[in-house]
């Protein structure tokens, strides 16, 4: 199993869209070629929703829930981490499977019309 | 020479009316500004970066800025002093700790930096650390990064991103501004829009509204986004804190009972966040999350 220190690569802030890209890097090769990963967030104390968005819901594009569910694991997560985590996988899950916008201009539109 | 009366600004919708009212008045190329404090008895943190940023915006237009540092009443000129505003602009004075918390100006994201100064002045103080405890220190310098993520990745300010902080110990809270002079979020949102004539249309409360809203985001990466304001709303019901939001003439209100949009008649090209938190650990419950279940 590749296991990734997180704070080692990262530092005790996972926040941003490009540190989110370099484990994103890291662990797509892996996990597509059926491989499992162990993510290690030991020491990492602050997170935000940019560094999970790139990391972690870009692999629901490609790779199916049950598979991930199989193969990644996350290891000594904060619970503040872990609200975000989840909050991400949930958006992530619903974006990737219906990317409808000219439904929502629509919602807007006629919630706009309600209004006046 | 354009003299422009900098008003007392407070943290009502009025004082950002008034604030906005003064970008009106420099908006254009190549002025010549002297911002006069005679008029002003207060300004509080909103006013203080609102102030830094339009500055920037005015030399960046090849314009020119000064100010009457001897208009400041006494008091306003030691909180300015002790902020850095005053050394920000040149005058030979530096900053020092006390209860203001630094003006800053950040031209591109520095992580490293950002975090160091919500980490170190912000929420540094010893009197928060007294109050609330790393975990949820740490917690709310995640959610405050949100505002900051927003604003150096959807805000295309071309002076960058200006930001101060107030503690109130009698209140129990600290405050923070983040304001940029981009392009603003319902300009972002009708341009997300724009394969469909109708986006032009969209008002600027709506556009706030659909921004709020979880999972909608501007990026166009294919990456799912638009987390970050939901989860921020998310922490400062909890905290029984408030949160306002204006861009253009939209603005968004959320706090404990209150979750608002609304257009107003005031208007300034970009997004100002002022944010309210409640140094008080009782209103927190950390659970500690184990998965159960599959979290995919």
């Amino acid at each position: 199993m590749k296991i990734i220190i997180i704070n080692e690569k990262i530092g005790a802030n996972c926040i941003t869209l490009e540190d989110g890209q370099q484990i994103y890097d890291a662990i797509y090769p892996e996990l597509s070629a059926g491989k499992p990963v162990e993510l290690d967030f030991d020491k990492v104390k602050i997170f935000a929703s940019p560094f999970f968005n790139s990391a972690i819901g870009r692999l629901l594009k490609d790779i199916e829930p049950d598979a991930l569910n199989r193969l990644l694991v996350f290891k000594n997560l904060n619970p503040d981490g872990m609200v975000v985590l989840k909050r991400v996988i949930e958006n992530s899950k619903q974006y990737y499977s219906n990317e409808n916008t000219r439904k929502t201009i629509d919602e807007i539109l006629l919630a706009q019309g309600e209004d006046q | 020479m354009a003299v422009i009366q900098v008003p007392t600004i407070n943290d009502h919708a009025q004082d950002f009316d008034r604030l906005f009212d003064l970008w009106n008045r420099v908006n254009g190329d190549s002025l010549e500004v002297v911002f006069d404090f005679s008029s002003c008895n207060f300004i509080r943190q909103n006013g203080v970066a609102f102030l830094g940023g339009l500055a920037r915006l005015i030399q960046y237009r090849q314009g020119r800025v000064d100010f009457k540092w001897g208009t400041l009443q006494r008091n306003i000129f030691t909180n300015l002093a002790q902020n850095g505003f005053l050394a920000a602009f040149g005058f030979p004075k530096s900053a020092w700790l006390g209860n203001s918390i630094p003006y800053r100006e950040d031209s591109f994201q520095d992580k490293d930096a950002v975090i160091n100064y919500l980490k170190t002045r912000w929420i540094g103080h010893k009197w928060v650390q007294a109050h609330i405890s790393e975990r949820l220190q740490d917690s709310m310098i995640g959610k405050v990064w949100e505002i900051y993520a927003n604003a150096f990745e959807h805000g295309q300010s071309p002076t960058g991103v200006f930001s101060c902080g107030q503690y109130y110990p009698d209140q129990q809270e600290l405050k923070l501004t983040v304001v940029d002079f981009g392009i603003g979020i319902p300009a972002k949102v009708r341009l997300h829009f724009r394969h469909d004539p109708r986006a032009l249309h969209i008002s600027a409360s709506n556009c706030l509204q659909w921004a709020f809203k979880r999972g909608h985001s501007t990026g166009t990466e294919g990456i799912s986004r638009g987390v970050g304001l939901d989860l921020l709303k998310e922490f400062v019901k909890i905290n029984k804190g408030g949160l306002d939001l204006f861009s253009h003439e939209g603005c968004a209100r959320v706090d404990e009972k209150i979750d608002m949009v609304a257009n107003r008649t005031s208007f300034f090209e970009g997004t100002l966040v002022n944010i309210t938190l409640k140094c008080d650990e009782s209103f927190y419950h950390f659970s500690d999350e184990t998965v159960e279940g599959p979290l995919f």
